[in-house]
């Protein structure tokens, strides 16, 4: 990210008052233009976390005005901390969702060593309410024979 | 540094359009509309809706002059939010109908004030110190709707009491706000959708 910072008290000796009102016009477009651009990434960062809920920093509202210079940059630094947790929960998911596949594949190699095990089919990742878990074949019998499954539980639980 | 708004907000405008409200009560055909509309919405597509292009214009834009979109949803994302909430998009009476379909047909915000209380044009601009708007005092460089005279409301606020539509036979001004990144088409559309619903033309 590009940031242009400018020190008004040295600029203003070398620059005369039109240069100076250009250049913060510029840092001012600049920094608009981040802003927004930093929103777009923003909202692509929660529409890929969905159907889960980014908890994400809330900024402080001073609005609706022109914001000064020194906001702005304050706006766009923290936008660009938003972007930054958002970016590192959503990684911090597909780690937990690529474990979670790992764990699945492991527990339908060897189901008997996985008995407790219970894997969401959200926390793989996948739409529905869906549970993966260990269970006997042929009940009892099963449980003492040691023939053990994987089964997938259907569907969601029914509104109460 | 004075700063101007056009050159802050290159194509922030509000647009303004009258009609006439022929009857208070809710209209069958916008009903239809509003249904429909309300069949299309799951809650993907509310969270989606930021990514598309108007509400997205509408969502950079309060970012910029300082309002949290996440805390104070633009206006078309707060309809989708109780579209969601209560299962549909519940009618009220003709105006507000008018001025929810329109939103959701666009995502372009518009707001009805009663005619003879506005002296057009409506600009958007910095309030003054000592400004009033519904009345309490305006922050000076509040970003406001006005018209020649005096501030109308809070840019983004519901219109004050004084000014908000009467009823049947009232002549209505219909202002839409329009900001950097949404077509004169796009603006233009809600006018006219509102003023149809509301004229029942």
């Amino acid at each position: 990210m590009a940031a242009l910072l400018i020190d008004y008290a040295a600029a203003g000796d070398l620059l005369d008052e039109p240069t100076l009102e250009l250049s913060e016009r510029a840092a001012r477009r600049s920094l608009l233009d981040q802003i927004g651009q930093l929103d777009r990434l923003l909202s692509a960062a929660v529409c890929e976390a969905f159907p889960d809920r980014l908890e994400l920093p809330e900024l402080m509202p001073r609005g609706p005005r022109v914001q000064s210079l020194g906001e702005l940059e304050l706006l766009r630094d923290g936008l660009v901390g938003s972007l930054r947790e958002a970016r590192s929960a959503l990684a911090a998911r597909e780690q937990e969702r690529a474990l979670a596949h790992e764990l699945l594949t492991e527990m339908l190699r060897d189901p008997a060593k996985h008995r407790r095990l219970r894997i969401t089919q959200r926390e793989l990742g996948v739409g529905g309410c869906g549970v993966w878990s260990v269970a006997p074949r042929l009940g009892p019998m099963g449980r003492l024979m040691g023939w053990w499954r994987v089964k997938l539980s259907s569907g969601c639980p029914l509104a109460t | 540094m004075a700063i101007e708004l056009d050159q802050e907000f290159p194509g922030l405008r509000a647009e303004w359009r009258r009609c006439i409200c022929s009857d208070n009560r809710c209209d069958a055909g916008v009903g239809e509309r509003l249904d429909t509309l309300a069949s299309r919405f799951n809650g993907r597509q509310a969270i989606e809706l930021r990514q598309q292009q108007i509400p997205a214009a509408y969502r950079s834009f309060y970012r910029q002059i300082g309002i949290d979109p996440d805390l104070e949803p633009t206006h078309v994302e707060q309809a989708a939010l109780s579209r969601l909430l209560a299962g549909g998009n519940r009618q009220s009476d003709r105006i507000s109908d008018a001025l929810l379909l329109a939103l959701l047909e666009t995502s372009v915000p518009v707001f009805a004030f009663e005619a003879a209380a506005v002296a057009p044009p409506v600009e958007i601009r910095q309030a003054l110190a000592g400004e009033l708007a519904g009345g309490s005092d305006l922050p000076p460089g509040t970003l406001i709707l006005a018209d020649r005279e005096r501030a109308l409301c809070q840019l983004f606020e519901q219109p004050d009491v004084a000014m908000a539509v009467t009823g049947k036979g009232a002549e209505i001004l219909l202002v839409a706000v329009a900001v950097p990144g949404v077509s004169a088409i796009a603006s233009d559309e809600a006018l006219t959708i509102a003023a149809e619903a509301i004229s029942g033309s």
